[in-house]
C-alpha cells in the first residue's frame, strides 16, 4: 500500500508551549482514521501543518511524497473546525468558488447532497444556522475527489440525526485510494466507521493502531480505551 | 489562478463599491437639480444647505470608505476565519497578495474618477470647463517656462510617482496587518502600532538620505533642473524600494509565520 501521509519527528512550539513533540506517523491510502485526543492535545496543530497553515519548527512532512505547498493543497480536502466561508455568499456562490479553484470538485455531487439535506442553494450563508453552515461546508469538502480528507471536528455542531447522515456521506463519498482523517472527541459516534485510530496527548503520539487490533487485544471499545488513556 | 483570484476579489469588493458609487452619483445629480431651480424662500434654503452638506460628506466618505474597505477586506479575508479557506487554496501566497493589491489599486483609481465625474455633474458648465482648461493651460505654460522641453518628463514622472505611492500606501497597510498578526492576542493593536512604527522609520530613512545627499551635492541640489533629473527619480526609486520591502515581508510572514487563530 502506498503512503499518503508521512511525518518524521515533527515538532511545533508556540512560545513556551509545546503543541507537537517529535511526532512520527505514517498513514496509508484507503483508510478512515480517527485522530483522537482531548482539547489542546495538538490535533488541530497537526492538521494545520498537514494543510500548510503552519510551518513546523522541526521535522519533515510529506503528503503523497510532496512537502506542503500548491501541489499538496490540490489533493487535500480540508474541513476546519470553524465556519470559513464568507457569510455574504450564497450557497451557490460557494459552490462556484470551489469549482473555480479545485479541479477535482464535482458540482453535481454537491447539488445532489444539498437537495438530499433539503438545503436551498439560493440562501445566503449569513441566514443559515451554525449547524447548517457546517453541513454546507462538509458537502463542499466531500464533493471533491481528493486523496486526503482532513476533517477537523466535522460533527461537533450538528444534531445526532444529521450526524448519521454526515458520517454516511463521509464513508460513501471517498475512493479506495483516498484516506480520511477525522479529528474529534465524540468517539462513540464515529467509532463504527473507523479503520484506525491515533491517540494524541500533550503533543505526543500515544497510540496508532487498527481498530480491530485494539478490540482483540484490549477487549474493549475505542471509547472506553480513550477514557482509560486520557483519564483525568 | 491569479485571474480567478482577481475575479473573486472584484466580485467580493464590487458589491460594496458599486452601490457607493451609485449613491454619490445620484447625490451629485440631485444637488445639481436642487441648486439650479430657484424656488427657495428663507426656510427652504435649509433644505438646500442640508443637501449640499450631504453631498460634501459623501465625497469625503467615498475616499475614506475606499481606504477602510481595503483594510477590512485584507484583514477579514486573510487573517480571520476566511483565511482558512484562502490559505488552503492551491495558490501561492504571493498570488493572494497580488490579487488584493491589483484590485485595491483598481478601486482606488475608480474612486478618484467617480469623485471627478461627480464634481463634473455638480459643477459642470461651459463656464466652469473654461476655468478648468485655463488652469491646465497655465500649469503647462509654467512647466514649459521652467523646464523647457523636459516638461513632459516631469508630467510622466509625476504620474509614476502617484501610482507608486498608491502601491506604497496599500502595501504598507498589508505589511502592518501581517506584522500585527504575529502579536498574540493583540493583533489589531499590533497592526496599528506596526503602521505607525514603519511610517516613522521610513520618514527617518528618507530624511537621513536627503540630508546626506544635499550636503554632498551642495548647491546643485537646490536648482530647478534637479527636480526632473534627481528629485523625482530619487523619490520613485525610494518608493519602489519601500514597496519591495513591504511586499517581501508580507509574503514571508504568510509563507513561514502564518498562525491563524
Amino acid at each position: 500500500m502506498s503512503v499518503i501521509l508521512d511525518c518524521r519527528s515533527l515538532s511545533k512550539k508556540f512560545g513556551s508551549i509545546t503543541a507537537l513533540s517529535d511526532v512520527n506517523l505514517s498513514l496509508e491510502r484507503g483508510r478512515i482514521i480517527g485522530l483522537l485526543g482531548p482539547n489542546g492535545s495538538g490535533k488541530t496543530t497537526l492538521i494545520k501543518i498537514i494543510n500548510g497553515l503552519l510551518v513546523p519548527d522541526q521535522g519533515d512532512i510529506h503528503i503523497a511524497g510532496m512537502e506542503p505547498g500548491i501541489e499538496s493543497k490540490k489533493i487535500i480536502s480540508f474541513l476546519p473546525e470553524r465556519t470559513y466561508l464568507p457569510d455574504w455568499m450564497k450557497v451557490s456562490d460557494a459552490i462556484s468558488f470551489f469549482k473555480d479553484f479545485y479541479e477535482d470538485f464535482e458540482e453535481a455531487r454537491a447539488y445532489d447532497m444539498l437537495q438530499r439535506l433539503n438545503l436551498d442553494p439560493n440562501k445566503r450563508l449569513k441566514t443559515l444556522s451554525k449547524g447548517t453552515k457546517e453541513k454546507v461546508q462538509l458537502i463542499l469538502v466531500m464533493s471533491r475527489r481528493a486523496d486526503l480528507y482532513c476533517l477537523d471536528e466535522p460533527i461537533g455542531g450538528v444534531d445526532p440525526a444529521a450526524r448519521d447522515y454526515i458520517l454516511n456521506t463521509i464513508i460513501t463519498n471517498y475512493d479506495e485510494k483516498a484516506t480520511v482523517i477525522i479529528s474529534t472527541h465524540l468517539i462513540a459516534d464515529i467509532e463504527s466507521v473507523l479503520d484506525e485510530v491515533i491517540f494524541i496527548k500533550d503533543g505526543r503520539l500515544v497510540l496508532h493502531a487498527p481498530v480491530d487490533d485494539i478490540r482483540e487485544k484490549e477487549g474493549k471499545s475505542i471509547d472506553s480505551l480513550f477514557r482509560e488513556v486520557f483519564k483525568c | 489562478m491569479l485571474g480567478k483570484l482577481i475575479k473573486h476579489e472584484t466580485n467580493a469588493t464590487g458589491r460594496l463599491f458599486l452601490p457607493m458609487y451609485f449613491i454619490i452619483l445620484v447625490l451629485s445629480l440631485l444637488n445639481r437639480i436642487l441648486t439650479s431651480i430657484d424656488i427657495y424662500s428663507d426656510t427652504l434654503n435649509i433644505v438646500l444647505g442640508f443637501s449640499i452638506a450631504a453631498y460634501v460628506i459623501s465625497i469625503i466618505a467615498t475616499i475614506v470608505v475606499t481606504f477602510v474597505i481595503m483594510i477590512i477586506r485584507f484583514y477579514k479575508n486573510l487573517m480571520s476565519d476566511e483565511g482558512y479557506l484562502m490559505f488552503t487554496l492551491p495558490v501561492k501566497s504571493s498570488q493572494l497578495i497580488n490579487s488584493k493589491l491589483i484590485v485595491s489599486l483598481l478601486w482606488n483609481i475608480v474612486s478618484v474618477l467617480v469623485v471627478m465625474v461627480s464634481l463634473l455633474i455638480f459643477f459642470g458648465s461651459s463656464e466652469s470647463m473654461r476655468f478648468v482648461n485655463e488652469i491646465i493651460d497655465k500649469t503647462i505654460t509654467m512647466l514649459k517656462l521652467n523646464f523647457g522641453s523636459k516638461y513632459i518628463l516631469i508630467i510622466v514622472e509625476f504620474m509614476i510617482m502617484i501610482l507608486i505611492s498608491m502601491f506604497q500606501q496599500i502595501l504598507l497597510i498589508y505589511v502592518s496587518i501581517a506584522i500585527g498578526h504575529l502579536f498574540n492576542g493583540h493583533k489589531v493593536l499590533g497592526s496599528f502600532l506596526s503602521y505607525i512604527g514603519i511610517n516613522v522609520i521610513a520618514q527617518i530613512i528618507v530624511t537621513l538620505i536627503l540630508v546626506v545627499w544635499a550636503s554632498l551635492a551642495g548647491t546643485s541640489f537646490a536648482e530647478l533642473e534637479a527636480i526632473p533629473q534627481l528629485v523625482f527619480p530619487f523619490s520613485i526609486a525610494i518608493a519602489t524600494i519601500f514597496c519591495g520591502v513591504f511586499y517581501f515581508v508580507t509574503n514571508y510572514i504568510f509563507k513561514r509565520k502564518l498562525n491563524l487563530e
